[in-house]
């Protein structure tokens, strides 16, 4: 057997498992869903005072409706925190023992690296078809079917997912703390949200805020998805930002879980 | 040079540091194959440290490890792939089925899809048959060290490295459990490495026995050879002051003694002969506690180190903690 046929293999395993055990309760599965279609019906009616002119020159969406122009920020902002799950559950694994079961297999580090973070990023794209569906009933209308505009709408979302599940791994690789992950899931959720063009355009933002936004990966996921759909025009360059930062993350997660995993 | 094919472990000079703490220091050790070897000794020895060094969890410090001829740091991986593990502590996936644990742990080892036909085999032979599809968290603690085994069997390993098997399991399941082992061994014709500190298991389970302290082997061999180096039954003596123990060493029959505070071991020739005048030569108002050890591992280990097995503090660490409450109460 080859050393890649091995490492496939030990990935299916963990990754497998992480998925069937998210899904496993019900719970995860409602919630999971419920919380961004909370966000269009809460956050997304919030303007529904304002007349279509004054919407339209705010956030230049042509159907008079602020949903359309959330829906992208939206599932943007909600692959930024569901990173979270996958270091919960590695935390879990080492607190049960279950990570030294693995690490006695012949499982290489990183491949745990990998199937934890493309299991929490699954977590995180199950809610896109359900999104697009809900978005409908909001009343949100497409610029363009075009499939590959919507295939890279859901690849800025993989990448911004592995990105950001990749940093939660990396700052818990060393912690055993149930609290870490939702620590700096509060701390870091705020300003990325808010300066990421997912909820407002950046038109507006002071000179700071549009700095910090311009090197926001989330910026670049809710803005090509919002290019691409609302308004037909998506730049590929937004999406070779998101997969420079997913790269750049899994590689830096593959180097901190090789010398700093704790195990126990 | 690589070792024998009948050697299934090798370990040479082997120390293991965590900071300024050793572990385990300058350990050797060869284990044949197909044999059940014990590491006897109380917790805190380097028990579980030398399995995760054969395991290829942990590097060694110092020193080299081989299993089944590979090096456990040049061969990590393959090394990996030949051995089982059960763990001390029940570490399975509670939310999954016996089955699903046994997928899990087949994807890991990379196996083929003949898994499943071994696994199941496996909990048949085990007896969980009938609860292959059960999810773990209705499984009876007993129920849940066989499935470990069985994960350990799985991949067909050259080697199992059993942790404090029966830790913390009722004398039933223990002697289910044993039976099980013995019977594994037979029949998988394995090497099997287990720790414990449970004179008992050692004596029923080991065809040779090493027994560790403080991260030394201070002795190794069958257990009958073990007990053979005694020759002589010993007798715990503790009072309730210092006594001087010159006068008992010129006791007719009696051939060595051990003082430890307010606590005297005897290495006598015969218990019952000596006694009589033992009793004569303390007060007997000064005698609070009298033992006698005829030849077992406990009291070989008891010889060795002047401490039991079961107890992790010794007299002297009792002292001192007294001591420290006394000190608080000021």
């Amino acid at each position: 057997m080859s050393a890649l046929h091995d490492d496939w293999s030990q990935f299916a395993g963990i990754y497998y498992r992480e998925v069937v055990k998210t899904f496993r309760n019900p719970w995860v599965i409602l919630i999971t869903l419920a919380q961004p279609f909370m966000w269009l019906a809460f956050f997304g009616s919030s303007f529904s005072g304002l007349s279509c002119a004054e919407i339209e020159s705010i956030f230049h969406t042509p159907t008079c409706n602020y949903v359309t122009f959330l829906l992208p920020g939206v599932l943007a902002t909600s692959m930024l925190t569901i990173g979270m799950f996958g270091a919960m559950s590695v935390i879990q694994d080492k607190r049960l023992g279950y990570l030294k079961r693995v690490l006695i297999t012949p499982t290489r580090k990183s491949t745990i690296f990998l199937a934890k973070a493309l299991g929490a990023t699954t977590r995180g794209l199950v809610q896109f078809p359900v999104m697009i569906v809900a978005a409908f009933f909001f009343g949100v209308s497409y610029a363009t079917m075009s499939p590959l505009f919507w295939a890279g709408w859901i690849l800025a979302l993989f990448l911004l997912g592995i990105g950001f599940s990749s940093l939660y791994l990396i700052v818990t690789a060393h912690s055993t703390d149930w609290q870490t992950p939702g620590v700096l899931s509060n701390f870091i959720t705020m300003p990325l949200m808010f300066s990421s063009q997912a909820l407002f355009p950046a038109q507006n933002f002071p000179w700071w805020m549009q700095g910090i936004s311009s090197v926001n990966p989330v910026t670049y996921a809710a803005t090509f998805g919002r290019n691409a759909i609302v308004y037909g025009t998506g730049s590929w360059i937004d999406l070779g930002y998101l997969a420079i930062f997913a790269v750049a993350m899994l590689l830096i997660g593959f180097g901190v879980y090789a010398r700093f995993l704790r195990v126990e | 040079m690589s070792a024998p094919a009948e050697v299934a472990i090798d370990v040479r000079h082997l120390t293991e540091r965590y900071g300024s703490f050793t572990a385990l220091s300058d350990i050797s050790l060869t284990i044949r194959q197909g044999e059940v070897f014990g590491l006897l000794g109380p917790n805190g020895a380097g028990k579980t440290t030398l399995i995760k060094v054969l395991t290829a969890f942990l590097p060694p410090t110092e020193g080299t490890a081989t299993v089944g001829g590979l090096d456990v740091v040049r061969d990590e991986r393959r090394v990996k792939g030949r051995v089982g593990w059960v763990a001390a502590e029940v570490i399975l996936d509670d939310e999954m089925s016996a089955m699903e644990n046994l997928w899990v742990q087949a994807k890991l080892q990379a196996l083929g899809p003949d898994w499943r036909e071994r696994g199941t085999a496996l909990l048949e032979y085990l007896g969980l048959g009938p609860n292959a599809d059960w999810r773990v968290s209705k499984f009876s603690t007993g129920m849940r060290k066989k499935l470990e085994i069985a994960l350990a069997l799985l991949h067909q390993p050259s080697v199992i490295f059993m942790d404090e098997p029966t830790i913390g399991l009722d004398a039933a399941t223990r002697r289910m459990l044993w039976e099980l082992i013995q019977r594994v061994h037979r029949e998988y014709g394995v090497t099997v490495l287990l720790t414990t500190h449970y004179i008992e298991e050692a004596d029923v389970l080991c065809d040779r026995v090493a027994i560790i302290d403080r991260g030394r082997i201070i002795a190794s061999g069958t257990p009958d050879e073990l007990k053979g180096r005694l020759e002589a039954d010993l007798i715990e003596i503790e009072t309730t002051d210092r006594i001087d123990p010159d006068p008992l060493r010129a006791l007719p029959g009696v051939q060595d003694v051990r003082a430890d505070g307010r606590r005297l071991t005897l290495k006598v020739a015969r218990a019952d002969e000596v006694l009589p005048s033992l009793l004569g030569a303390i007060p007997p108002q000064m005698l609070r506690r009298i033992n006698v050890e005829r030849p077992n591992l406990e009291a070989v280990f008891l010889e060795l180190t002047g401490r039991r097995l079961g107890t992790e503090e010794g007299p002297v660490d009792m002292r001192r903690f007294y001591g420290q409450i006394l000190r608080a109460r000021r």
